[in-house]
């Protein structure tokens, strides 16, 4: 398929790229799982991962696309062979499917901006009624529509007037507020305390494996790599730009704004906390929410005895936490968009199919936190499968023959050796089963009708969801290569 | 002690590794800028 519409440069690209790894997962997220899991300790193996995992991921993605300038369906078709474009829509409909509620946790991030902009944060003393009032009223379904309507829009503009555009500004503003943060929350009196547990490893934690695949399942979800999403962006990178130096600045960057994230979270937690820094720290709430929409509100109206000070370091944040949710939702349209328009489609008509089904199928995840924690649980581990789908379509292909051709082609700035071979083909699918497995068989352990598939968060939910899906994409088969495929060889 | 060894490790691999690759980035710009589109 001919490509007309490129990243106009390098920077427009990585930023862009950026953009979809960085979300609200490396600021709420990050900083409660290191606390559940031992500060230091947990950080070691989350290095390690992001080199066996995360990076060595991303490149296939950046490659794929590149080579394919498809979406997933066309570019697994096209690269495990046809009989496999099924592995290519299903992990578009991972993708889908988070976007659904993704969008609503980006309504959340802009509804406590404003709240926290126009002061009215602060008016409250008790903020797990004020987030319990906000989130079971029908206000998350406007901000959700709100938040749809953003993402529909920049993607409606195209690649360079809409993603490039909006990200080369929401990333670096991004970027910059994140180290304003940094800074104010540091020179906090007590601040030393949390950067010291951030970074203090223990020995028990170390050699449990609990603490290992924790760091995995960060590594999974936090960067964005198996997700699709920077394959489709890979499709708009010019031929001769570079694959593997730019997929390593995307992981180790990612990385980086987590470790900014958690530091300015721990020092403001230890030095603001009048009670029990740790406990708060890592209490999840519902849908991960506890941390910053019930307790940060509560420490900003402490930072300070200026209210001025305090709504504006409290704006910063969720601003922050805004544009990060806001910069992964336009990716998430832009894959379903694009996968659209692989079906001959127009951008403008595939938008507003995929914006006004998001919008429609999200509204459950925002009215029903039951519904939203089944659906984060269900696809949150579906990703997993679709990591695995991405490294067998390069086993398939021949992981030599993929490294050597496509991510050391044309335009490579570094050669990737054969280190990636056994990444991809050992390292990747152990990696896989021993995470779904774990996953899997723990959730039977905290639900005692573990089989029900109507229940929020057990295996019977997931494998239930999974062979709905699995089932209709391997029996639609056939139309995805009719359709995406038809002038490829 | 093993906090700052812990801390350097980890710091010195993420942000050190960004600043690299950084770098390298744009090194690798300046002589591609020949190259046609």
């Amino acid at each position: 398929m001919q490509q007309n519409e490129f990243f106009t440069s390098r920077w427009g690209l990585i930023l862009s790229t950026l953009g979809i790894a960085v979300g609200t997962g490396n600021i709420w997220r990050f900083s409660r799982v290191v606390a559940q899991n031992g500060g230091g300790s947990f950080l070691i193996p989350w290095v390690i991962f992001l080199l066996i995992w995360s990076v060595p991921l991303i490149i296939a993605e950046f490659a794929l696309g590149k080579s394919t300038r498809l979406s997933p369906i066309g570019a697994i078709g096209k690269t495990a062979g046809k009989n496999f474009a099924w592995m290519g829509a299903f992990i578009t409909f991972v993708s889908t499917a988070i976007m659904f509620y993704y969008s609503v946790v980006a309504g959340w991030c802009i509804r406590y901006f404003v709240s926290a902009f126009s002061g009215d944060l602060f008016n409250t003393a008790n903020h797990l009624s004020y987030w319990q009032q906000f989130s079971e009223s029908g206000m998350p379904v406007f901000f959700h529509l709100v938040a749809m309507v953003i993402g529909g829009f920049v993607i409606y503009k195209g690649v360079v007037k809409g993603i490039e555009k909006a990200n080369r500004f929401l990333v670096s503003s991004l970027l910059i507020i994140l180290i304003i943060l940094l800074i104010r929350a540091v020179t906090l009196p007590n601040a030393i305390e949390g950067i010291k547990y951030l970074f203090t490893p223990k020995l028990e934690f170390i050699l449990d494996y609990k603490v290992w695949l924790n760091a995995l399942t960060q590594n999974a979800w936090d960067t964005g790599a198996g997700w699709g999403l920077i394959m489709t962006y890979a499709i708009y990178m010019k031929k001769k730009e570079d694959i593997a130096l730019n997929a390593a600045l995307i992981g180790f960057g990612n990385n980086s704004v987590s470790l900014i994230a958690g530091i300015t979270i721990f020092s403001t937690v230890f030095a603001l906390s009048s009670t029990d820094a740790m406990m708060q720290i890592s209490q999840s709430g519902p849908a991960n929410t506890g941390l910053t929409f019930i307790y940060l509100p509560l420490l900003f109206s402490k930072m300070s005895d200026s209210i001025i000070v305090n709504t504006i370091f409290a704006s910063l944040f969720f601003m922050a936490l805004s544009f990060a949710a806001l910069t992964s939702l336009f990716s998430m349209i832009e894959l379903a968009t694009k996968t659209t328009m692989d079906f001959g489609l127009s951008r403008k008509k595939s938008i507003l199919i995929v914006a006004s089904a998001g919008f429609i199928l999200g509204i459950p995840s925002a009215l029903n936190m039951k519904f939203f924690i089944n659906q984060d649980w269900v696809w949150g581990v579906g990703l997993i499968l679709s990591g695995a789908f991405i490294s067998f379509a390069l086993i398939k292909y021949g992981v030599d023959k993929f490294r050597t051709n496509i991510i050391n082609g044309f335009g490579s700035d570094i050669k990737i050796g054969k280190w990636y071979n056994i990444i991809i083909t050992y390292l990747v699918p152990i990696e896989v089963t021993v995470l779904l497995f774990w996953w899997l068989i723990s959730s039977t352990t905290w639900d005692p009708e573990w089989w029900n598939p109507f229940h929020a968060e057990n295996l019977g939910t997931c494998l239930a969801q999974w062979f709905i899906v699995l089932s209709l994409f391997i029996m639609l088969n056939k139309t995805f290569v009719k359709n995406v495929l038809k002038n490829e060889n | 002690m093993e906090t700052i060894i812990t801390a350097v490790l980890v710091i010195g691999t993420v942000w050190g590794g960004v600043i690299i690759f950084i770098r390298k980035a744009i090194q690798f710009e300046k002589s591609k800028k020949e190259i046609p589109e």
